[in-house]
């Protein structure tokens, strides 16, 4: 009898060890699972080792954000540039302004900066309701292996993204607003036995055309003898496009590609004379890329393989009628259609090992090649001054149509946890290309989490930024001359941050950053050619904080100051930075009157701007805007209403333009509205 | 105005909730019942042979309340670890040392509700989980915030009650954590 009671006692211990085991181990996966979730949604943002900024889209419809421009003008030290032809770019911390491709722009992963500029315009008017998170990685570095961003990444993620027991973000949305504005699209995920599957498509134009001018003729953009020929007028920066993006994955196996036909108007001129109506940009971009991630035992393996079209394609009015260059008179205006096609072709390989305890590595390479395709130059008879078009391809090209590059990057980075309390994260790329090479970049950073309250975070990091394909291929044109004698633009980084937690879910994050920027590219109306001739040092401050007032609202503010000197070769060091504004503060209020009505508001101040030394305009004005929305949720009907009034009291916003150009800056737009109609399923 | 203003506040106030992480409650959800099974002493807790896990909430949180509740019946299905179980909701002014429970799951509250429901908890020797880590300052014993990996914070001024026996393995998982250091 004794016997069976200690045999039934020892099967009930071990029964009880057994379960103790398979308790332990289902908390320890679900531990994981929940930590892959939030570090891939970047919920522990403030445990990465990156000075990171993480906008919800579900947040930020709210507020009547209505696209992805309008959400970046939300970051803490970011601003917004436009150049002639409208190509806006996000500038991060005051780094080169009339710079493009200082940051990279990743849609799910995928880099989709156009060649031709290094920017990615087309894809700012992104709608909001297609977008589920926006991550913006403030200075050098990004989160995606092989991929070395200069000033700032931003990481778009769609609602391609899907865990398990998350809800369904299926949907369609309409909106119409100001100039004509109109939108139509929808979100849909599957799933058929493996193939997880999702899509998304967007329609959208508007009819804006905005007051401009004078435009650059006046200031001798087409030579002195044209002056008079300048006008004023409505430049047009309507906008037609139209988007599908699937992305499927079966397995180990993942298609990512995307199709955006972007159309819109010509802006302020490729020779910042005002063109018309109807003449336009395209700046189509497609991308497939194909992903292989598998996990062997402690080796995690990630392959992906990818194929890049964007183009540049214009055809617009380049001079006003009457106008003379080497001696031809124009009688009915010059013309020309210029167009240049790339392809960019990428394989790379990652591994991880988490095989030695506290460490996490990754090593792989990048290899990628840049191709021109196909290139027609087009214009008005340069020898007659007819109006008619000739084909000038072969012979005044606009752009190298054998323009290439290769560029072959390797990284090797290990994330090592030190104790409970101090990660770092420390690694090196080399990158080698066909032309100038990047060389080798360090990169090590610091999070020490004293408590759950105070974290402290050190980077030290150095990246570049090759020449954009209009920097080194672009010919015959008066404003713009390229060279392949480029060196990339670099930059060495040093940021330190301190957040501190007051809850789950309000914090105060204050960053430190000074930024060394050399062989800045350069160029000026007096001297077109491309040029390695600038210096900048700049240095500053973010303040961020997330929280609330009261218990049903939400507030976010931020601030950043930001200042240092600038040098262009053969002209002294200046003291402050042109063409920067030196406060930025950004905010917004959320407040709940229920669970279906809430009430937001957006405010924005840009402060005002020096030029260059040069140049003898006045400052370029600060300006704030403030916008409110107001948002009705149906739970019943699964619907959303929202109403927004952007730039209430009418402020004149007005984006700097390059010296001897259009005098009076870029004008945007004042006070709009918008509706929006978003139906979950 | 000004009275008319402070009403509306207060009045709009008590219709909505508390604002909440949706990935944290998910989180909260998945791995708080399976702590609560590796007490020792679950056995003890039973009630009718039942597990029964409440969640107090304010009454302005029903809706969350009511999520987490769903997400735990789809997730464990009819059974925890082979015991029946049921998901109670009993809001903080409804909660006494008489509500049958095995273990508690607590919402945001004021401060005066936190340290009623962790009085109660520790009253009856069952577990309680909190969703703010900051409330374990008020006793609660068990908490969990992912931060650069998923944590679980104890309370450890509370561990050795009588009723509460946690398997070793549990122990090694968990941060210890005092009420002078949230």
């Amino acid at each position: 009898m004794k016997y069976k009671i200690n045999c039934f006692l020892l099967a009930c211990l071990t029964t009880l060890h057994l379960q103790a085991d398979d308790l332990r181990a289902s908390l320890f996966s679900d531990m994981k699972e929940f930590n892959t979730i939030a570090t891939q949604t970047k919920q522990n943002e403030h445990y990465q080792p990156y000075i990171i900024s993480v906008f919800k889209s579900k947040e930020l419809e709210k507020l009547g954000v209505s696209n992805l421009k309008e959400a970046l003008m939300l970051v803490p030290g970011v601003d917004m540039a436009t150049d002639n032809f409208n190509n806006q770019t996000p500038i991060f911390r005051g780094s080169n302004p009339f710079a493009y491709g200082q940051s990279k722009l990743l849609i799910d992963g995928v880099v989709v900066n156009n060649l031709f500029f290094d920017a990615y315009s087309e894809y700012l008017s992104m709608p909001i309701d297609m977008i589920k998170r926006i991550e913006v990685i403030r200075g050098p570095g990004s989160k995606v292996d092989g991929i070395n961003a200069y000033a700032g990444s931003i990481n778009v993620v769609t609602y391609a993204e899907d865990f398990k027991g998350f809800e369904s973000n299926n949907k369609v949305v309409f909106k119409y607003g100001s100039y004509d504005y109109g939108m139509g699209g929808f979100v849909k995920n599957f799933k058929i036995q493996k193939l997880k599957g999702h899509i998304d498509f967007y329609y959208q134009k508007d009819n804006k055309n905005i007051s401009s001018g004078p435009d650059g003729v006046s200031q001798g953009s087409l030579g002195p003898a044209n002056v008079g020929l300048s006008q004023s007028g409505d430049a047009p920066l309507w906008l037609d496009e139209y988007s599908l993006g699937i992305n499927l994955k079966y397995q180990e196996f993942s298609l990512k590609a995307r199709l955006l036909q972007y159309k819109q108007g010509s802006a302020y001129g490729i020779n910042f004379a005002l063109p018309q109506k109807s003449d336009r940009i395209k700046l189509p971009s497609y991308y497939a890329e194909l992903g292989y991630a598998r996990k062997i035992n402690d080796v995690h393996i990630d392959i992906k393989a990818g194929v890049k079209y964007d183009a540049f394609d214009s055809k617009a009015k380049l001079m006003p009628d009457n106008a003379s260059l080497n001696g031809v008179v124009f009688t009915n205006g010059g013309y020309g259609e210029h167009y240049a096609k790339q392809r960019v072709m990428y394989q790379s390989t990652y591994l991880t090992y988490d095989g030695v305890s506290n460490h996490h590595i990754v090593f792989g390479y990048r290899v990628t090649q840049e191709k021109t395709i196909d290139m027609k130059s087009k214009l008005s008879n340069l020898t007659t001054g007819d109006a008619t078009l000739v084909d000038y391809t072969n012979t005044l090209p606009f752009f190298d149509k054998d323009a290439y590059r290769n560029v072959d990057t390797f990284s090797l980075q290990d994330s090592y946890d030190v104790n409970e309390k101090l990660s770092a994260l420390y690694g090196v790329n080399y990158e080698q290309t066909s032309y100038k090479d990047a060389g080798f970049e360090p990169r090590i950073s610091l999070v020490y989490r004293q408590d759950f309250n105070n974290i402290f975070k050190a980077i030290y990091s150095t990246s570049h930024r090759n020449p954009s394909w209009q920097e080194m291929f672009t010919k015959n044109n008066h404003s713009r001359v390229g060279s392949t004698d480029l060196e990339p633009e670099k930059v060495t980084s040093y940021e330190l941050a301190y957040i501190r937690n007051f809850t789950s879910d309000s914090y105060l994050q204050s960053n430190l950053f000074y930024l060394i920027n050399k062989n800045q590219i350069y160029n000026s109306a007096s001297n077109p050619a491309y040029r390695n001739a600038a210096k900048t040092d700049i240095y500053g401050i973010e303040l961020e904080y997330k929280g609330h007032i009261l218990p049903n609202d939400e507030l976010y503010a931020n601030y950043t100051y930001l200042d240092g000197s600038y040098t262009v070769d053969g002209t002294s060091k200046n003291s402050s930075l042109p063409n920067v504004a030196h406060h930025l503060a950004k905010g917004y209020y959320i407040y709940y009157f229920s669970n279906a009505f809430s009430l937001g508001t957006t405010l924005k101040y840009v402060g005002s701007k020096e030029r260059m030394q040069t140049d003898l305009r006045p400052r370029v004005k600060a300006y704030t805007t403030l916008d409110t929305a107001l948002n009705y949720k149906s739970t019943q009907y699964n619907y959303t209403v929202n109403v927004s009034v952007k730039n209430i009291f009418n402020a004149d916003v007005r984006y700097p333009s390059p010296q001897n150009t259009y005098e009076n800056d870029y004008t945007q737009e004042r006070r709009t509205f918008l509706i929006a109609f978003k139906k979950s399923f | 105005m000004i009275r008319i203003f402070l009403f509306f506040i207060l009045f709009v106030q008590s219709l909505f909730g508390y604002n909440y992480d949706s990935l944290l409650l998910k989180a909260d959800s998945s791995i708080f019942p399976k702590i609560m099974l590796m007490d020792k002493k679950i056995k003890n807790k039973l009630i009718d042979n039942k597990i029964i896990y409440t969640i107090v909430y304010d009454e302005r949180d029903y809706e969350t309340a009511l999520d987490v509740k769903e997400y735990i019946e789809n997730t464990f299905k009819k059974y925890m670890n082979g015991y029946p179980y049921a998901v109670d909701l009993v809001k903080f002014s409804q909660l006494s040392v008489n509500t049958e429970a095995s273990a508690l799951y607590v919402l945001k509250s004021s401060t005066e509700n936190i340290k009623k429901a962790a009085n109660i908890a520790r009253q009856k020797g069952i577990i309680s989980f909190s969703y703010d880590i900051n409330n374990l300052k008020y006793d609660l014993l068990f908490s969990l915030i992912i931060e650069n990996s998923t944590i679980l914070y104890l309370n450890k001024e509370y561990l050795h009650t009588n009723n509460i026996d946690f398997v070793d393995s549990l122990l090694s998982m968990v941060r210890f954590i005092g009420k002078n250091s949230i």
